[in-house]
């Protein structure tokens, strides 16, 4: 007898979602962390969502997990981005109040049923016949377990640096938890090293708000939680200034104290989000950098100064900073740091996330090499239902590159492994006109309720949302204008659902948002008819399946490069294959054709006709 | 599809089966250096040649007799055309003496390669990409000298570098327009601006490969002209002209030529397929009336007719069709007006010469450029340029994510072509035009 079904490594953002699916298909589960009072802690930016990271959000939620509704009772600001760019494109954001989050996440956590929280650290698993069974922890608990899911963030070997300082932790003030690392690199897996960093937090009453511009939210708030009915929560504005000449002077000249340009740090960081050195050094010709000033939450003092991420020493960071406008008198409260830590190579999973080396393990978040709450959670969320669903010795729900921006990810991932820190761009996504923020749970509410993955009320609440569509498109439709019927007239740049509801005025009893799916879902008919044919055109290679062992060694003329590439990565369809970076398009066709024979063989072997 | 070894041992001849100085076997697949050896007089310096040399002596059979004086050309496997380890024998042209040397191949192991097989292997041992695949079938197929040219441009790759210049305008494009759409507007506030310049210049380039379709094409399969004209008005007498040897009958009897004949000739570097057909009259002869019927047929799928008319009898066709020259015969018995030849002088062939490239090239149908020339290549470009056609003329106010979406599946289309996008699809058809499968 195990003391639980899953155990969750790790109480981060994808520990969160991990540790809750897996309660809610009724296993009894885990939580191990390091520190109760860090659960869903926000490391760097006070901020939920954002370009792609606002649609994984609402996929999340769409497949019942917990992040969306974690955002709508803890934001402080809510801003729809990219508005002017696209329906397809644009994306949620919501600025947090860190300390509501993180508290409004423990106590989710400990209200879960079937799961309870445990604090202390992990060193090792244990293992027997190549799965894992449990783990060990620091205070030298063996706890058993059927699978584990492991989440460490960056804390696995941590170590942060400030300058000439570093010490070994996971984030500022919070230790590292050392010993896993060396396990698994003796275990045999592909330990890397990442790192990432976070600007300073400073003082809100050291500002002067008058030299920097206000840059407030939108008045309608468009909820996360597709549950959500409505958010009410006090609103706060954010700032924004600019770095000049004298900033950008006083990095270079003391661009040798930092531990990146010393060779301190060995862990690759993310060209995207870039530190304040990096892009001092990589755009010499930029005058001026955009930074941010975000609070930290209603009440704190503490500011977050997006954009100014560094691992300069603590004088310099003070003096730079203090060449912004809005920043001349600031003080810094936390200072900015880099952080390095181990990461374990995503090729080694199976798309469900679990472990290729270690049978019942799933890793999921920064660990897989990614960056960012909202992949981290997305991750977790699959890992956990996964496990679950392993354990009920069912197919594990993968979701595809056309169906979902978490497809897309966990594809990438481990398909093409990450050299940096992962984050999601809209531009990964292939078919992101059909990948919208407002019909996540469309694409995907259906498939977890049949996984098992959420309740019926999920559900129920997207069949309502469906048959008001439906009223809507009938109301629209009955609208005639110039002969045309208004689904017609709709397709029309001019013509807006407004536009229409002023003239049908039973439309407004409809909310704002069921009107605006409609609208946008008629607009572009038409582009995603023409989006369907790539769809299909990708389909056609994702539906020749690659049997699971399929010999690569036997098939002949392949190159050894790409042999040795499939054979790691075992892809399951030739589509996949085809991503693999490196693999030639001469051996793609020699697959093509030895997944045919190998079918064709098996077929005439169970005597089947052609 | 069948199971496709692709280093089993296969030899073809490379050269025309036709007498000649100098004929080319190739030889590829594992161990064909040693087989070779068996047949062959100098055994130890064939055994020890290094890769990309020469080797001279004598083929042999397996009895010693000695077939032929001959060059082996030694490729190391990775090496090769194929990519495999490989001989090139370079022969004395009999015919019987190439027998004799197939005989002997096939006497240590060798099989006789397949239609494209050589091709099929270089492509899956990565030494060409899929442009240049088709440019061999090209070659193979070709039937003038200057579209084998064409081809053998384009297996050094030049209609992938062009189409790979394209590739980075559109991808150039694509990524000023996905920077808009991974960033936010308070971080990147500019608004995209369509490259309306850069974009018209693809198409034009696109259009102009297009249009290279059909020169190709004319230059591939020939152009059909069709000799017309009522019976006697000497079209028999212009076809053995132009053939430049006698095959057809030249007869004064009214229908000796009773059916058509067709015949493989080329003008001014055009290929053109000749047929003469039999004199358009009413006929009661049962078998001369079906030809005639044919030869109305072929007249109907002709890309050139050229109608004779005796300037004597000035029997003008009943209808004039656009892609029909009038041409008077007999010129050194009596002048008609317009254009005018004599069979018997070769008076007047080099302006009928003239008219005919005219016809044959106007409209840009010229080989002066690079060229696309496979069907395949011909849709997924056509699709693209649909693509740009189409998103040129949206509405400037069209969002980016819209415009992302046109120009992200022409880049897909343009992959595709060079065939760095695979699909079933495409290796389908590459396939069964290399006769790989069953
Ligand atoms: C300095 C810094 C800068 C960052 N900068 C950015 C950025 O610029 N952009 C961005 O998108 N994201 C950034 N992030 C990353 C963001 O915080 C993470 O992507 C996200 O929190 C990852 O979630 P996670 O669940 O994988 O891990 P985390 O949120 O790190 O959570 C891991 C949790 O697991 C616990 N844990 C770890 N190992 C063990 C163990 N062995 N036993 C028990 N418990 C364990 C830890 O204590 C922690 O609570 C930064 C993070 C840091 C620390």
């Amino acid at each position: 007898m195990k003391d639980y079904d899953i155990i969750v490594v790790g109480g981060g953002h994808a520990g969160i979602e991990a540790a809750s699916a897996s309660a809610r298909q009724g296993f009894s589960t885990l939580m191990i962390t390091q520190s109760l009072d860090a659960i869903g802690r926000l490391s760097c930016n006070p901020a939920i969502g954002g370009l792609a990271k606002g649609n994984l959000v609402r996929e999340i939620d769409a497949l019942g997990g917990e992040m969306g509704h974690l955002i709508d009772i803890s934001q402080i600001q809510f801003r729809m981005l990219n508005k002017s760019r696209g329906p397809a494109v644009q994306a949620p954001r919501a600025q947090a109040d860190k300390f509501t989050y993180s508290r409004n996440a423990k106590e989710l956590m400990e209200h879960t049923k079937n799961l309870e929280l445990f604090m202390d650290t992990v060193v090792d698993f244990l293992v027997e016949k190549g799965k894992v069974i449990g783990v060990v922890t620091e205070r030298g608990w063996k706890i058993s377990s059927r699978a584990v899911v492991l989440t460490t963030g960056t804390f696995m070997e941590g170590r942060i640096f400030i300058g000439e300082y570093d010490a070994p932790c996971g984030r500022l003030g919070e230790m590292a938890a050392q010993g896993l690392g060396k396990a698994l690199r003796e275990k045999g897996f592909d330990v890397g090293r990442m790192k990432t960093g976070t600007p300073a937090r400073v003082a809100a009453s050291s500002l002067d708000y008058d030299e920097m511009e206000i840059q407030p939210g939108d008045e309608e708030i468009v909820p996360f939680s597709f549950m959500t009915d409505e958010v009410t929560r006090p609103q706060r504005n954010c700032y924004i200034t600019y770095t000049n000449e004298e900033t950008h002077k006083i990095i270079r000249e003391n661009m040798h104290r930092s531990p990146l340009y010393g060779g301190k740090i060995v862990g690759k960081g993310p060209r995207y989000c870039p530190s304040i050195e990096d892009k001092v050094v990589r755009f010499p010709d930029r005058e001026r950098h955009q930074i941010f000033v975000e609070p930290e939450g209603i009440n704190t003092e503490e500011m977050y100064l997006n954009g100014l991420s560094s691992s300069l020493p603590e004088e310099v960071q003070r003096k730079f900073m203090r060449t912004l406008p809005g920043l001349r008198h600031c003080e810094i409260m936390r200072p900015a740091y880099a952080v390095e830590y181990d990461y374990l190579n995503p090729q080694d999973l199976l798309p469900s996330l679990e472990s290729k080396h270690l049978e019942n393990l799933f890793i999921a978040g920064q660990t897989n090499g990614t960056s960012g709450y909202e992949e981290a959670a997305a991750q977790g969320l699959m890992a956990g239902l996964n496990a679950g669903l392993k354990l009920r010795g069912e197919a594990p729900l993968i979701l595809s590159r056309t169906e979902a921006y978490i497809g897309v990810l966990i594809d990438d991932l481990v398909t093409k492994g990450t050299k940096e820190p992962y984050r999601m761009f809209t531009s990964r996504a292939e078919y992101r006109l059909s990948l919208r923020h407002d019909n996540a749970d469309q694409r995907l509410t259906r498939k977890a309720y049949e996984k098992g993955a959420c309740d019926k009320e999920r559900l129920e609440k997207l069949e309502e949302k469906l048959k008001a569509m439906d009223c809507v498109k009938e109301l629209v439709k009955s609208y005639k204008e110039r002969g045309k019927n208004g689904l017609a007239l709709l397709k029309e740049p001019e013509i807006t659902m407004d536009y229409i509801s002023s003239h049908v005025a039973k439309l407004n009893d409809y909310p704002r948002y069921i009107r605006n799916e409609v609208e946008l879902d008629i607009k572009y008919s038409g582009y995603l008819k023409r989006q369907e044919i790539e769809v299909d055109r990708f389909l056609k290679n994702e539906s020749i399946l690659i049997p699971d062992d399929f010999d690569y060694d036997a098939l002949e003329g392949l190159s050894a490069e790409s042999r040795e590439k499939l054979k790691n990565i075992r892809p399951h369809s030739v589509g996949q294959a085809q991503r693999i970076s490196g693999v030639r398009v001469s051996d793609i066709a020699l697959l093509m054709i030895g997944v045919k024979s190998a079918r064709k063989a098996k077929e005439s072997e169970n005597g089947s006709p052609e | 599809m069948e199971a496709y070894t692709t280093d089993e041992p296969i030899y073809a001849l490379a050269t025309a089966f036709a007498p000649s100085a100098l004929s080319v076997v190739r030889t590829s697949g594992d161990n064909c250096i040693q087989m070779i050896s068996k047949i062959f007089s100098s055994k130890k310096r064939l055994l020890e040649a290094k890769s990309k040399t020469l080797v001279h002596g004598y083929l042999q059979t397996l009895d010693g007799e000695r077939i032929d004086e001959v060059v082996l050309s030694v490729y190391r496997k990775g090496q090769g055309y194929t990519g495999e380890e490989a001989v090139e024998i370079s022969a004395h042209g009999s015919l019987s003496g190439l027998k004799r040397i197939f005989r002997a191949l096939e006497d240590v192991g060798f099989r006789k390669a397949k239609r494209g097989e050589f091709t099929f292997r270089a492509f899956m041992h990565g030494r060409m990409d899929l442009t240049q695949a088709e440019a061999v079938e090209e070659i193979i197929s070709s039937k003038s000298e200057l579209s084998q040219a064409k081809a053998l441009d384009r297996l050094e790759g030049r209609l992938r570098n062009r189409l790979e210049e394209y590739r980075e305008k559109l991808l150039y494009i694509l990524s000023s327009l996905e920077v808009q759409l991974d960033y936010a507007e308070d971080e990147i506030p500019e608004e995209w601006i369509f490259p309306e310049e850069e974009v018209d210049e693809i198409i034009t380039g696109l259009e102009r490969l297009l249009s290279s379709y059909d020169a190709s094409s004319l230059y591939r399969d020939g152009a059909k002209i069709v000799l017309a004209g009522s019976t006697n008005a000497g079209k028999s007498s212009l076809f053995n002209l132009l053939m430049k040897e006698n095959r057809a009958i030249v007869s004064s009897i009214p229908g000796t030529t009773r059916d058509y004949i067709e015949a493989w000739s080329d003008i001014r570097g055009i290929p053109i397929r000749l047929y003469d057909t039999a004199g358009l009259r009413e006929s009661a002869d049962e078998v001369e009336s079906e030809g005639i019927k044919r030869s109305e047929r072929l007249i109907e799928e002709a890309d050139l007719i050229l109608y004779l008319v005796d300037p004597i009898e000035r029997k003008l066709p009943k209808e004039k069709r656009e892609n029909m020259i009038i041409l008077y015969s007999k010129s050194d018995i009596e002048k008609g007006e317009g254009l005018s030849i004599s069979s018997q002088s070769g008076e007047g062939i080099e302006e009928l010469f003239d008219e005919i490239e005219a016809f044959l090239t106007k409209g840009g149908r010229k080989l002066d450029d690079i060229v696309i020339d496979s069907e395949r290549q011909r849709v997924e470009l056509a699709s693209t340029l649909e693509t740009l056609r189409t998103v040129r003329a949206l509405r400037r106010d069209t969002s980016v994510d819209v415009y992302a979406l046109y120009f992200q599946s022409a880049l897909e289309g343009i992959g595709a072509i060079t065939g760095e996008v695979t699909n079933e699809e495409l290796l389908d058809t590459l396939f069964s035009k290399f006769c790989v499968g069953k």
